[in-house]
């Protein structure tokens, strides 16, 4: 062969060696040059040297002491980091991911002999890097405010840590954004409203019982940091309401929050690298490999469950607690049962959401199960491999209906036969019906899904799982006598499954009296619906994968009957 | 498939083996059974108006894309299976070259001369100067991409192509937007590749730019391969052996006429003022035994033209005729 061509050997670029990345570089290249950098340098020393000047003046003349007033600039600064890291660099990552892409030169670094991981770091680091200058360029003014203000180290450091954590989780939440979405602008307003969920409605949902979400914000390490960070009067009064607060617990083992959140967030980071790794090493490959999802499923079982157990038997996992202690209305106060039935029927629905959402991700398309069969046949097999993306997701779907199922029976038994109810237990039995309701609604998802499509998945969800949601609600304002007709209506649904599953077999539930009778009914009935259509699905589902394979494997090997030229 | 439509093979192993692609994208089929082999060494073309499925093709052998099935071999390597071994073998060159907006010439280059592992930043700076200097582009070097014209940034696109000096280059429509000039230096670019060595697998919806530059090239229409060979062997498969004469006798006109119409394989004779005119499908002897029958007959010929359909004519005819239903 001739010199002027060669096989090129395998480049080593390492993925941790960030600095020599060449995906890192080309962005330093380009999102650093002087003229854009300048300006966004010079409008963050602005605001950033506004901030900590007024403040300060303002303590100051309010005859503070230097250090309280220089604390007086911390927060201010810390709101502007936020919106450089969190705000314009997760748009940012988001946007320029989806610029490659619209401009075609994202097939180039498909190309380029990187490891997906370098490549996925090139990208994480690269594409905001103009905003983490900008960061930078703040540090000396937070240096400044909390060596006058005079914070602990391990005050401030942890609370750095996880702004840091929560950037990565961010930017590579508007990554893989950016790497999914087709439209840029979609692609920019998606990751902005993902952030703003993050941070308004995600930590809600700790409000009603699913307390992980909270530690996917840095607002559980602000606020255990903030006495540390307010001036000294202001601290004090904060310390003393946060005695009042429940400290972070993972079942019996005692956290602070900053390691819990970094623990929390980390596992949602390396899942988030796994997917942007798969795609890509293959563009058309699941986001996730069925092992890993299933894996991820019990790893935010185990969290949830952690997290929610402990805060039980103290009264702060009920909603009306957080609420009581706010308003301080009832001094001796103490959880409704309606509450306890309400936040199974939650934690069972958010399940079964879960299960559905990894369930299309690892379910495969006929195309995907085309292709799989074609490979098997290549290679002489006559089955696929157990863990490929072609592979029927049914049993891993089924893995999560069952560690689903047994993670809401642990939730619902220890809220029931906590010491706020007394007298209340939960029987043996209503994990048969959990596990009947999440294999229900989990397989017939998957079953569906593989069988017929998204297209039509997407239209039995409107007409199965949405319709008759809306119609029962209708229904049931017209009038209470049309309850009971809204409520075996409602329970066409799936999504309402869960919850009549904890109004029906929770000894504690107090249905009102238009539905007491209409709600158990219709929810055996129901669920007896859902389990022999599941069935049938099911069947349905071998024998199509049986058909297919059977006439991807009938056909003889191509063999290419060539003529020279 | 009509085995008269296979591909070409033979000489040293191919390249580029293709057997028994597919690719759906959904219901459509945009390549449907094809098999194909590029042999080593050649600057090889696949024509095709637009739709055809090349870009399918390009995209599938560059592991773009995964087939709905079939094999891809590249020098020796699985593309399907092995795809981080085909991507150091693979040059590729999309169809509408992009580039990024926001570097100029030379980073472009240097980050892809960095991504490829070759040398340090002196190491890179002479090789992108070398396939700057290939692409004719060497005083754009501190240019922006986006000020580029459009035949400037395919040079450019190209350049980076030929970085890595890789064995195989897949170029789709690399002479879209270029001026005869330009062609003419890629055309010389290509003819150098392929002396060197490497396998240059490119594809046009022009005939005629490829015939140029190729030294065979194959057919393909609505995803299927429709003929594959050097040019002439081309024209053969799609049954373009159909040519038009011209016999201008020196009077006697009507006699030429009627023995002409008389000769098998002469069809559709018509008289045109002096001249005959006959569609003709025989062989370059059976020709040459019409004119000397006239002249035998004491017909004396003041001309004998014969006229081949263009080859763009043939692919226009061709695809034609595959789109009636």
């Amino acid at each position: 062969m001739n010199p002027a061509t060669s096989i090129i050997p395998p480049v080593r670029h390492s993925a941790w060696n960030i600095w020599q990345n060449p995906i890192f570089r080309r962005y330093c290249q380009s999102r650093l040059r002087l003229h854009g950098l300048g300006v966004a340098l010079l409008i963050t020393l602005l605001i950033a040297g506004f901030i900590v000047t007024m403040v300060s003046s303002i303590g100051i003349r309010g005859h503070m002491t230097a250090a309280d007033a220089a604390r007086m600039g911390i927060m201010p600064l810390l709101v502007v980091q936020s919106i450089i890291l969190f705000i314009l660099g997760t748009a940012q990552v988001a946007g320029g991911m989806t610029a490659e892409r619209d401009e075609g030169v994202i097939d180039y670094q498909r190309l380029i002999p990187l490891s997906p991981l370098s490549k996925v770091f090139g990208y994480l680091f690269g594409l905001p890097v103009r905003e983490y200058v900008m960061f930078l360029s703040t540090l000396p003014f937070t240096a400044w405010t909390l060596w006058r203000g005079q914070v602990a180290w391990n005050v401030w450091l942890p609370l750095y840590l996880i702004v840091f954590t929560s950037a990565l989780l961010y930017h590579l939440t508007g990554l893989l954004t950016g790497t999914v979405a087709r439209n840029r602008r979609w692609a920019f307003l998606s990751s902005i409203i993902l952030v703003f969920c993050l941070y308004t409605v995600i930590p809600q949902m700790a409000k009603i019982g699913l307390v992980f979400f909270k530690y996917l914000t840095i607002t559980p390490v602000f606020e255990e940091s903030l006495p540390g960070l307010l001036p000294a009067s202001a601290g004090a009064v904060v310390r003393a309401g946060q005695r009042l607060l429940p400290t972070v617990k993972f079942f019996n083992l005692d956290f602070s929050e900053a390691v819990f959140t970094a623990f929390s967030q980390g596992g949602l980071i390396l899942t988030f690298v796994v997917m942007l790794c798969r795609k890509w090493r293959r563009a058309e490959a699941h986001l996730l490999g069925k092992l890993w999802a299933a894996g991820f499923f019990i790893w935010i079982q185990i969290l949830l469950l952690g997290n929610a157990l402990p805060l039980i038997e103290p009264g702060d996992l009920f909603p009306t607690r957080g609420f009581n202690r706010m308003v301080r209305l009832m001094p001796d106060w103490a959880p409704k049962p309606g509450e306890a039935v309400l936040m199974s029927g939650i934690y069972g629905l958010a399940t079964l959401l879960l299960i559905f959402v990894l369930a299309s991700i690892i379910t495969p398309s006929a195309d995907h199960q085309i292709r799989g069969w074609r490979r098997a046949r290549k290679q002489g097999e006559s089955s696929l491999p157990r863990l490929a993306d072609a592979t029927t997701g049914f049993w891993f779907v089924l893995v999560m209906a069952l560690a689903g199922a047994a993670g809401w029976f642990l939730f619902t038994r220890a809220l029931v036969e906590s010491r706020w109810f007394p007298g209340h237990q939960v029987a043996p039995g209503v994990l048969g019906y959990f596990t009947a309701v999440m294999l229900a609604g989990g397989l017939g998802f998957q079953a569906l899904l593989e069988t017929k499509g998204g297209r039509v998945l997407g239209l039995t969800a409107i007409f199965v799982g949405v319709v008759p949601l809306m119609t029962g609600a209708v229904f049931s304002v017209i009038s209470d006598r049309l309850i009971p007709a809204a409520s075996w209506l409602i329970g066409i649904s799936p999504l309402s499954l869960p919850f009549y599953a904890a109004g029906t077999l929770l000894s504690l539930a107090e249905l009102p009296a238009q539905a007491a009778r209409a709600v158990p009914r219709a929810f055996y009935f129901w669920l007896f619906v859902s389990v022999l259509v599941t069935l049938w699905l099911v069947v349905r589902l071998w024998a199509h994968r049986k058909a297919l394979a059977r006439s991807v494997l009938a056909k003889p090997a191509d063999v290419p009957t060539e003529t020279g030229p | 498939m009509n085995p008269e439509f296979q591909a070409i093979a033979g000489g040293p192993a191919p390249a580029i083996s293709i057997r028994s692609l597919r690719v759906d994208y959904g219901n459509f089929v945009a390549v449907d059974d094809l098999t194909l082999s590029v042999p080593a060494g050649e600057v090889f073309g696949l024509v095709g108006p637009n739709g055809a499925g090349k870009t399918s093709t390009f995209r599938v052998l560059t592991t773009l894309m995964e087939p709905t099935y079939g094999e891809v071999v590249i020098d020796g390597v699985d593309v399907l299976e092995d795809l981080e071994s085909a991507r150091r073998i693979i040059g590729y060159m999309p169809d509408l070259a992009p580039v990024p907006t926001d570097l100029k010439v030379w980073e472009f280059l240097d980050f892809h001369a960095a991504a490829y592992g070759l040398g340090n930043r002196a190491q890179r700076r002479e090789r992108t100067a070398q396939c700057l200097e290939e692409v004719s582009l060497t005083d754009q070097r501190n240019c922006w991409c986006k000020e580029l014209s459009r035949g400037q940034t395919q040079r450019v696109v190209l350049a980076k192509t030929l970085l890595h000096r890789p064995r195989v280059l897949i170029l789709d429509e690399p002479a879209s937007g270029l001026d005869p000039l330009a062609r003419r230096d890629l055309r010389n670019a290509l003819r150098k590749l392929a002396q060197s060595g490497a396998t240059v697998f490119v594809s046009s919806h022009i005939l005629s730019e490829l015939a140029e530059m190729c030294s065979s090239l194959c057919v393909m229409n609505r995803g299927r391969l429709l003929a594959a060979g050097t040019v002439e062997q081309v024209r053969h498969q799609l049954g373009s052996t159909e040519r038009v004469l011209t016999v201008t006798p020196l009077g006697r006109l009507q006699e030429a006429a009627a023995w002409l119409a008389s000769q098998p394989a002469v069809h559709d004779l018509k008289i045109c003022g002096q001249q005959v005119v006959f569609g003709f499908t025989g062989s370059d002897d059976a020709q040459a035994d019409l004119m000397e029958g006239l002249i035998a007959r004491g017909i004396r010929l003041r001309a004998f033209e014969e006229k081949r359909s263009s080859f763009e004519d043939i692919l226009v005819e061709v695809a034609e005729n595959n789109r009636r239903p």
